[in-house]
């Protein structure tokens, strides 16, 4: 049996535990054994601490034979993504910056994940502090597709999405600041959620842009996708934009037949490839024949979307990475001469080209001079694409898109070109600047490839996203897919 | 408005506190320009004056102002680049007075 765990759901992981008929141990030793054979092929992980695993495990089987487990998620290996911190592991972002960093606090979601029973199962690959979309801007391994080993994984969260395609882990965490779950979910055929800002704490997640970072799970069904979900939304102090756990959110919803599902005009037009828009058509259609009301809206400043993100995320950027000078943490330049030359020399012999650029970019956007045209213009017009989307949301309960316009690229063939990356995001990026919870399911191939929709819902809409989610995943045959290694 | 077409490369890795080579000037300029000019889409939309933080909850969830748990001077010292009898280590900020 041993050899098939790798194929289970988080769900029915948790039934056998329950059960009696699986242990946490050898579960996790048949996922180290799956680690052993194919991370070097996917590049999912960048670190596992195998005996610390076995002894998260050995703890959580004598809490449930004492009569103590935790609940569903007690002895489930959850991965975590290198830029969620986690008490004695390493916390990279992937960075030369971070290469020795071992995190001497857990994050809140940590914690959760603790006090759920779960098992804190290793770290994974992302791009350098979460700027990029293909996981290739990474300063320690590459990471794959599973699904094709010459194409990417998408990103940021690459590792958190191929782990779980390979088969590596049944539940993953990512972060998401303009897409950075959704979009490797889709690229990789697995289901990647954002929710509402502020539902889930970002205390112990390495600041990129704070008003648009938010933490999400991820998994291979929308099941498993909620049993993570539920376990990690909780109110912290420590995170002042975190209002705690919501009902509403979370609760499951009522009948998804008779949901009202938008579609916004143009978006599956100009620059979608044809297959993605078959595959995304046929979801439509699929809810139409359920009985959901299909409607177009208009979304008319749309467009505005990648540099209303591109400007406010890199002011964010240039702002938060200002605390990497080499003083109290991370890289510092054996070439220190005065304070500031140690501090330029460590950041520019720590930092990664895609870092630099965004640094750059926004340290332009927010000087003298330009911050009334760049930031404060896009602070306005990330207000009228939020007043857009709510008056969207005030006539159907989700939108529905594609998550990404084509399917995943191959490894460097976008690499020297920043912009046409950034455009990866085009429709994720909307739901990060106006705060809304986001869903991407897997709904078709195109050839051998994943393809996913995108469900934008109100705020604190999430069991309305995952119940649609639901819906369509059991008629499909797209939930707990891996691709063969 | 028209956006700015361009930008003093050095002043700003001054600002960023980066130092780049001739050639990642180079790059770096040729590419913030292509994504600047992508920008113009902002300059020339019409916007509100109103400008939003997409916050779902307005008022800011303050904790109260008592002292909690922080990490210890070990804990600190541990992750710092250097350290020297319990205390982070810096290159000389200020000389020896005369």
């Amino acid at each position: 049996m041993a050899d098939a765990l790798h194929t289970l759901s988080a769900a029915e992981l948790g039934r056998r535990l329950a059960a009696g008929t699986l242990t946490s141990r050898v579960l996790c030793e048949a996922l180290i054994a799956r680690y052993q054979a194919v991370n070097d092929k996917v590049g999912a992980f960048t670190h596992l601490d195998q005996s610390d695993v076995l002894a998260q495990a050995d703890a959580s089987d004598a809490r449930r034979k004492a009569g103590q487990g935790r609940g569903p998620l007690e002895g489930i290996p959850v991965a975590i993504k290198d830029n969620i911190a986690v008490k004695g592991q390493p916390l990279t972002c992937s960075s030369k910056m971070l290469a020795t960093l071992v995190s001497p606090y857990d994050s809140h979601v940590a914690e959760r994940l603790r006090a759920a029973g779960a098992i804190l199962y290793g770290r994974l690959n992302m791009d350098e502090f979460a700027m990029g979309s293909s996981t290739e801007n990474s300063a320690i391994r590459k990471t794959f597709n599973p699904w094709d080993l010459a194409r990417i994984p998408g990103g940021s969260s690459g590792g958190s999405a191929s782990a779980l395609a390979a088969g590596l882990v049944p539940l993953s965490l990512g972060s998401d600041t303009g897409g950075s779950i959704r979009q490797p979910a889709s690229h990789c055929g697995v289901v990647g959620l954002k929710p509402t800002y502020g539902l889930i704490s970002r205390f112990g997640l390495v600041a990129f842009a704070s008003s648009l970072d938010q933490i999400g799970p991820m998994a291979r069904s929308i099941e498993d996708c909620e049993l993570l979900l539920n376990a990690l939304a909780s109110a912290d102090a420590r995170d002042m934009t975190c209002f705690g756990p919501s009902d509403r959110a979370l609760t499951p919803a009522g009948e998804a037949k008779k949901l009202r599902i938008g579609i916004p005009k143009g978006f599956l037009g100009k620059g979608v490839a044809p297959e993605v828009a078959a595959a995304v058509n046929a979801a439509v259609e699929f809810y139409r024949a359920q009985g959901c009301a299909i409607s177009e809206v208009e979304l008319p400043s749309a467009d505005l979307a990648v540099p209303t993100y591109y400007v406010v995320a890199t002011a964010e950027a240039s702002s938060n990475l200002g605390r990497y000078d080499g003083v109290r943490y991370g890289h510092r330049s054996a070439s220190a001469g005065t304070p500031v030359e140690m501090m330029t020399a460590s950041r520019s012999e720590g930092f990664g080209p895609e870092v630099k650029r965004r640094i750059l970019l926004g340290t332009f956007v927010l000087s003298a001079g330009y911050a009334d045209a760049y930031y404060v213009r896009a602070l306005r017009a990330r207000a009228k694409i939020r007043s857009e989307y709510l008056a969207a949301l005030a006539g159907v309960d989700v939108l529905l898109t594609p998550t990404v316009p084509t399917p995943a690229f191959k490894v460097g063939e976008k690499a020297s070109d920043p912009l046409q990356l950034y455009l990866e995001d085009i429709f994720t990026i909307p739901a990060n600047l106006a705060g809304l919870p986001a869903l991407s399911v897997p709904c078709g191939k195109s050839g051998h490839l994943p393809v996913g929709f995108h469900l934008v819902g109100a705020p604190l809409s999430e069991a309305k996203l995952l119940a649609a989610g639901r819906l369509f995943e059991a008629a499909h045959g797209f939930a707990h897919q891996q691709a063969a290694l | 408005m028209t956006m700015a077409e361009g930008f003093d490369i050095d002043h700003l890795a001054k600002l960023a506190r980066l130092s780049l080579t001739a050639e990642e000037k180079t790059l770096y300029s040729s590419q913030l320009n292509q994504i600047l000019s992508h920008f113009q889409a902002l300059a020339d939309a019409d916007l509100p004056a109103t400008i939003d933080d997409a916050r779902v909850v307005d008022e800011a969830a303050l904790r109260s102002d008592e002292p909690g748990p922080v990490l210890g001077a070990d804990a600190v010292t541990r992750i710092a680049p250097a350290s020297r009898d319990g205390q982070i280590s810096v290159p000389r900020v200020v000389d020896d007075e005369s």
